[in-house]
């Protein structure tokens, strides 16, 4: 089969056009739509269906079922009830992980919002040259966090790193930054900020954007100054913007592994910057624990969900569609 | 006037800021590239923030030969043939089920979408493990396992079956194009396959050249899976071959920077060529959420 149908098509729209109008924004099935033949939804729908029966559902599923057992892949699983969860409770370096992944998430999702709204309000500008400003800004979205990673940790070193040159050039001491407990969070925070920066500005761009002038132009004739009318038509105007941005920065943050995985080779991560997903990957794919690794990966999906789950209820309250 | 000259100003002082800002930004870029350039004795031993005494692009060199029997080259060609997969699967099945459920009407539709929705906010770890059982499962007699594990396989197949991120963004594009040119193509007697693949294809191309470039970029940085999937040093990713290089060679930073440099080049030279639809991708699945 080869164009036909597009040109031929094109030839006489009206009257299909017309013929066909009736059928829009009905929802219904009518026997004019493109299709509702079974055997063509199956077709395009068949490969959707299958991942999602066969990589999301039943692995959602067997996983809980797996967090049920004890089971090295060698020997026959055994069943033990909840017993991997009643042991992530008292397990020492578990419960460090979770503390490192909240304390991550409660300081790198803020701080990466404000200062990406902060960085689209001073992008959001026509001049010469503001296309390659932003690029600069954008090109961390793009780098794998495993080959950034390697130059935050030669940034970080303690002797020969540029951060320790810069301390030691202004005359403050020195720090041990990722061999530090007290610094190394702190560092990979910064590492993740520097690298999501770009995605939320981008999404705030587009919000920003999509504010009418009218808007603006109307707040300024009231007398409003500028802060006002950040306050009172801008930041109202972008709240989905805000609301998008929010959710993906929470999920992927609960999901910080690659920049820990680099940061802390050769050997593992300490108790100060072991993260959930790190430990989940630790205990399944280096100690062939996948009950236990299993019961925590289901901690972490509840957690994430109850998070979603306030953060989607919260939105009536703050969030406001045009 | 003074209204003019205090805008004027105003944007002066803005503009540097951001460009100081920018600057700050690509320092680490900045720091890679010097480092890959100079001699180990140099990165140690020199003054603070000194250049390279010269180009020294050797470590490049020793960089890309640095393993036994294996190449950097290898590294690369493993991750462009993964993440070329990766995309083809993803633009292939991704615009199929989009253009199911942006032009044709069936019994759960809504419900369908909804839950393939909901899969983007469960943390791919949680089926880690029974991804790693399935594969495990698998039969594949050519590999040593006699399964899917330590093949590449299990890094690029399920591209083939849908994702939730592509089906959204092509379906949002879909949506957006009449109606009534797939209608008429319809009732010339066009079978729903040709109207797919030669009216909304072609049309949707902007939104397709988004998505592949993000299916590319996801599956040429990630680290988790091959990680977990690949054991021959054959079969590596760069990701994991610098991690790995990473443990092999502490402390040999010009040659850890020229390998890093050359893993992260191909994603900014695609960023900077293809930026319009980068930056479209994020806005449009962004916006619309």
């Amino acid at each position: 089969m080869s164009r036909t149908p597009a040109p031929a098509a094109l030839g006489r729209p009206g009257r299909i056009a017309l013929g066909l109008g009736r059928d829009r924004g009905a929802g219904g099935a009518s026997p004019r739509t493109i299709g509702s033949d079974r055997r063509w939804v199956a077709f395009f729908l068949g490969p959707t269906v299958i991942g999602l029966l066969l990589l999301s559902a039943a692995p959602i599923g067997a996983a809980f079922g797996i967090s049920l057992t004890d089971w090295d892949l060698l020997t026959a699983p055994k069943f033990v009830g909840l017993e991997n969860y009643t042991s992530l409770l008292s397990d020492h370096r578990f419960l460090m992980a979770l503390r490192n992944t909240t304390f991550y998430t409660l300081v790198s999702v803020p701080l990466g919002l404000v200062l990406s709204l902060g960085l689209a309000l001073a992008l959001d500008q026509s001049f010469r040259g503001i296309a390659w400003i932003r690029t600069a800004y954008f090109i961390p979205i793009v780098t794998s966090a495993t080959a950034i990673g390697l130059v935050w940790m030669w940034i970080y070193a303690p002797t020969g790193g540029l951060l320790n040159q810069f301390l030691v050039a202004l005359g403050i001491q020195p720090q041990r930054w990722i061999a530090d407990p007290f610094w190394a969070m702190p560092a990979i925070i910064a590492i993740s900020v520097w690298q999501g920066l770009g995605t939320s500005t981008i999404i705030f761009l587009a919000g920003l954007q999509g504010v009418p002038q009218e808007y603006y132009d109307a707040a300024s004739v009231d007398g409003a100054g500028r802060w006002r009318r950040f306050r009172n038509v801008t930041l109202p105007l972008i709240t989905p913007s805000l609301f998008f941005t929010g959710i993906l920065a929470l999920i992927s943050a609960f999901q910080i592994f690659d920049q820990v995985y680099v940061l802390a080779r050769p050997g593992k991560p300490t108790d100060a910057t072991i993260t959930v997903v790190y430990w989940i990957y630790e205990n399944g794919f280096n100690f062939f624990k996948m009950g236990y690794a299993s019961a925590a990966s289901w901690v972490l999906f509840g957690i994430v969900g109850v998070l979603t789950a306030i953060y989607f209820r919260s939105q009536r309250r703050w969030v406001h569609y045009q | 006037m003074t209204s003019a000259r205090r805008k004027r100003l105003r944007i002066g002082i803005l503009a540097t800021v951001l460009i100081v800002g920018g600057l700050i930004m690509m320092v680490p870029f900045f720091w890679m590239i010097v480092t890959s350039l100079k001699t180990r004795a140099e990165v140690f031993g020199s003054a603070p923030f000194s250049l390279p005494t010269g180009p020294h692009f050797d470590n490049y060199l020793k960089m890309w030969n640095a393993l036994p029997g294996v190449t950097f080259g290898t590294f690369f060609m493993n991750s462009l043939k993964i993440a070329t997969f990766v995309t083809i699967g993803q633009v292939i099945t991704c615009s199929m089920a989009a253009f199911a459920f942006a032009t044709m009407s069936f019994r759960g539709k809504n419900g369908l979408f909804a839950v393939l929705l909901a899969t983007l906010i469960i943390p791919y770890q949680v089926v880690l493990v029974p991804n790693f059982i399935l594969y495990r499962v698998l039969p594949n007699p050519t590999s040593p396992s006699g399964n899917w594990i330590g093949t590449q396989e299990p890094l690029w197949v399920w591209a083939f079956l849908g994702g939730a991120f592509g089906t959204f963004l092509l379906r949002q594009f879909f949506l957006a194009i009449p109606k009534e040119l797939a209608d008429a193509a319809r009732v010339d007697g066009a079978s729903p396959w040709q109207v797919y693949r030669h009216i909304y294809m072609p049309l949707a191309k902007p939104a397709l050249a988004t998505l592949a470039i993000f299916s590319f970029m996801w599956s040429w940085n990630d680290l988790l899976s091959p990680l977990i999937y690949l054991r021959d040093l054959q079969t590596y990713t760069t990701t994991v071959g610098l991690a790995f290089f990473q443990g092999q060679f502490v402390g040999k930073w010009p040659e850890m920077m020229a390998g890093a440099l050359v893993s992260i080049a191909p994603m900014v030279i695609l960023f900077v060529v293809a930026q319009r639809h980068f930056v479209r991708g994020i806005a449009l699945s962004g916006l619309k959420g």
